[in-house]
């Protein structure tokens, strides 16, 4: 199968050299990494001690990591699938990009489940006496179903290429790796009825795809939502928890933008309009993000009901800093840095989408930690790390652990397919797409 | 030099010496809580319980495996014996009758504990006095009322009297704690009755356990008594398997249903898809097997 050759001159020099300074950034991921693993070794055998997690805090980091990168995975998911769908021309830089967020993310994010479970020993008990009456069988089966459904949609956009790839005679890598394009191209040669197929699968699993991440995120919210717990009960946290998701997704993808087109030359192909079209998503969301969040804390609020009311008085006293820094500057900030066309640079938007990424963590820590230390009965023994999660450092390990496998799956994905799909790209109107 | 460097060993032998002792000396010693209690069953089989704990961190935390000496007598004139606390602290020594018990000046018994410390746990000792009471109780059906009569008695100097004035409360067991249904005071001729209520559920034979117990009182320490009786109403406890809710081992159906449908739509698509993408390989393979065929012919 032939390829615009500028496309594959372009893109393919990363799958073949691998630079002293990839190496470094890698082995330093690596290193963070080792460390998590450290952590989690210490942690199996010394018992959840060795967390900031106790009786009445039963939720800490691990939770809030699996609720953001379930979040980062799910957007990718919408992101991608929308605009497939409505086939955006100008998506096809970075369509690849969100594809591998979906992917790599609803790897790592079960994992922080596994962390958090004091007795692994019985996770098989979760698929061996399942009740589908409870939210947490719920999850099991849509976060399942999901990466199903993820790696089919990531495969089906990835066997073009493969099939570019196997036939890209001046492509000089390894054996191994001309053997997997063959394998996984499937004999792909591009005739009508393989294209038509393929289309058609990639449609149906892009529209497939939206469904499950809106299903899938939802249903995490429900976790929470369905509980009495004050600040988790709300009808609105399923919608709430997609929006807040697509919203960090978003932030995600223009970081991600960034630093390929900074590591991998692609100045070409991701330009300053990809960064303003994604800025302004970015910014719509955030408007539609910060509403829900509004809504959310105005009813409580309004309602006056008493646990309620503790809580929320504790977010603007105990919480102030991260409260106003999750709902007022990372909602307010990239909104203003990107509606204001002065300020609309690659650098600033890139800022913008960091704020906005960290905001989105934070949000999802007072959100689970400041509702566990609002207990309903009073605790007899008010000892300060009963009542107060403070993380240790065996959580931010861990957690940097996380981010660090994500960093490093991602550096080695980009070297055995391109980070800009080849398939996407060619034979369109290549004016149209870098607009 | 020999000389010069023995006296810098024992300048270090004394200075490690000293401060050993003063460290010793300056670890906070515990002062444990201590109580003896005295207690009858049912079966009108008497104890003495010692209990051993300590605070930290405001929290009462028992002192396991410590000696605990018994004693009857004000004086501690005769020993009882020693027995050691178990995990939760506390130390059980059976009155069984083998020791003759001294009465004191007004028919009570006197009963004391000890416990010696040690290093760390200060001494600590406890007493206590009790008359012996002897309680019984009666059921009956009086014109299909139940009634619950209780009669109590002690020894004072050789001589049975009654117990007058001292108040009994009436329980029946439940699930996690006992229900009180009424209380009695004894008479002056130690006696005292109640109706008992008669709507209250049993186990599935209508068996219902009835205690009378006084708890902690001065002079008779505690004293228990219970009964089964089938004065309970028949109660059934189990859920129809049938029944469909959120609690029970069967879902709703609205759920199986949208479960089912959800998952079969989503994995309907799946296996589409991936049956497109065999499909394509057998395309690949049609199409190779074709290339060949031209080439040969």
């Amino acid at each position: 199968m032939q390829a615009d050759r500028k496309l594959l001159y372009d893109l393919t020099p990363e799958l073949t050299r691998t630079s002293t300074r990839w190496y470094i950034t890698f082995f330093i991921f690596f290193a963070f990494f080792a460390f998590g693993i450290y952590a989690l070794i210490l942690q199996i055998d010394k018992g959840h001690i060795v967390t900031g997690m106790r009786d009445n805090v039963v939720w800490g980091f691990y939770i809030v990591n699996f609720i953001f990168f379930m979040g980062l995975s799910y957007s990718g998911a919408l992101i991608s699938g929308v605009l497939h769908l409505f086939h955006t021309a100008w998506r096809k830089p970075v369509i690849r990009l969100a594809e591998l967020i979906t992917v790599i993310s609803l790897v790592i994010g079960p994992f922080f489940i596994f962390f958090c479970i004091g007795r692994l020993d019985r996770l098989y008990f979760l698929f061996i006496y399942p009740r589908i009456q409870s939210p947490i069988t719920w999850d099991v089966i849509a976060i399942s179903t999901d990466l199903v459904g993820c790696f089919i949609y990531l495969y089906l956009s990835f066997v073009e290429d493969f099939a570019i790839l196997r036939d890209f005679d001046e492509l000089n890598v390894a054996p191994w790796k001309k053997k997997l394009y063959r394998i996984l191209s499937l004999g792909y040669s591009g005739t009508p009825r393989q294209r038509k197929l393929l289309s058609n699968a990639r449609t149906i699993m892009s529209a497939m795809i939206i469904a499950i991440a809106i299903i899938v995120y939802s249903v995490l919210a429900w976790i929470f939502g369905v509980t009495l717990q004050p600040g988790w009960h709300s009808t609105i946290f399923g919608p709430y928890f997609v929006i807040a998701a697509v919203f960090s997704g978003t932030g995600l993808l223009i970081i991600l933008m960034w630093i390929f087109r900074k590591i991998y030359h692609l100045e070409e192909y991701i330009t300053k309009r990809h960064f303003v079209n994604v800025g302004v998503l970015l910014t719509i969301i955030a408007a539609f993000y910060g509403y829900f969040t509004f809504s959310d804390y105005l009813t409580k609020w309004y309602g006056s009901i008493k646990m309620d009311s503790i809580l929320i008085d504790k977010l603007f006293n105990q919480y102030y800093s991260l409260f106003i820094f999750a709902n007022y500057i990372g909602i307010l900030l990239p909104g203003i840095i990107i509606a204001i066309p002065k300020f609309r640079t690659i650098p600033n938007i890139t800022i913008a989408a960091i704020i906005a990424l960290l905001a989105l963590w934070v949000n999802r820590y007072i959100i689970v930690i400041p509702t566990l230390e609002t207990p309903f009965l009073p605790v007899q023994d008010p000892r300060p790390d009963w009542i107060k999660y403070t993380p240790t450092w065996v959580e931010w390990a861990l957690t940097m652990a996380g981010v660090s496998i994500f960093a490093m799956l991602f550096m080695l994905v980009s070297k055995i397919a391109p980070v800009i799909s080849i398939s996407e790209m060619q034979g369109k109107d290549q004016s149209e797409i870098m607009k | 030099m020999s000389e010069y460097l023995r006296k810098i060993l024992y300048l270090i032998s004394f200075t490690a010496v000293g401060v050993t002792i003063s460290s010793a000396q300056d670890r906070p010693s515990i002062s444990p809580y201590f109580q003896l209690q005295y207690f009858k069953n049912t079966k009108d089989q008497a104890y003495l319980q010692t209990t051993l704990t300590y605070s930290l961190n405001r929290i009462e935390l028992p002192l396991p495996g410590m000696v605990i000496s018994f004693y009857t007598g004000e004086k501690r004139d005769l020993p009882l014996g020693t027995v050691m606390t178990d995990e939760d602290g506390i130390a059980k020594l059976p009155l069984d009758g083998k020791v003759r018990l001294p009465f004191g000046a007004d028919g009570q018994w006197t009963f004391n504990s000890v416990f010696d410390g040690n290093d760390t746990i200060d001494q600590v000792a406890a007493d206590i006095s009790v008359v012996n009471m002897d309680l019984e109780i009666t059921l009956s059906k009086v014109d299909s009322i139940k009634k619950i009569e209780l009669k109590a008695s002690s020894q004072i100097n050789g001589k049975k009297v009654p117990v007058i004035g001292e108040v009994v409360i009436i329980y029946v067991t439940r699930m996690f704690s006992l229900l009180p249904v009424g209380e009695i005071t004894f008479d002056d001729n130690g006696t005292g009755t109640i109706d008992f209520p008669s709507d209250l559920p049993g186990d599935e034979n209508g068996n219902i356990t009835i205690l009378a117990k006084i708890e902690e009182n001065p002079t008779y320490g505690n004293i228990e008594k219970r009964v089964t009786e089938r004065w309970g109403l028949p109660t059934s406890y189990t859920v129809p398997e049938t029944h469909r809710a959120l609690w029970t081992k069967t879902p709703p159906m609205w759920m199986i249903i949208t479960l089912s449908i959800l998952l079969s739509g989503v994995w309907g698509h799946y296996i589409f898809a991936i049956i497109s993408l065999i499909l394509i390989r057998t395309d690949a393979k049609r199409k190779k097997v074709n290339d060949e065929y031209k080439i040969k012919v």
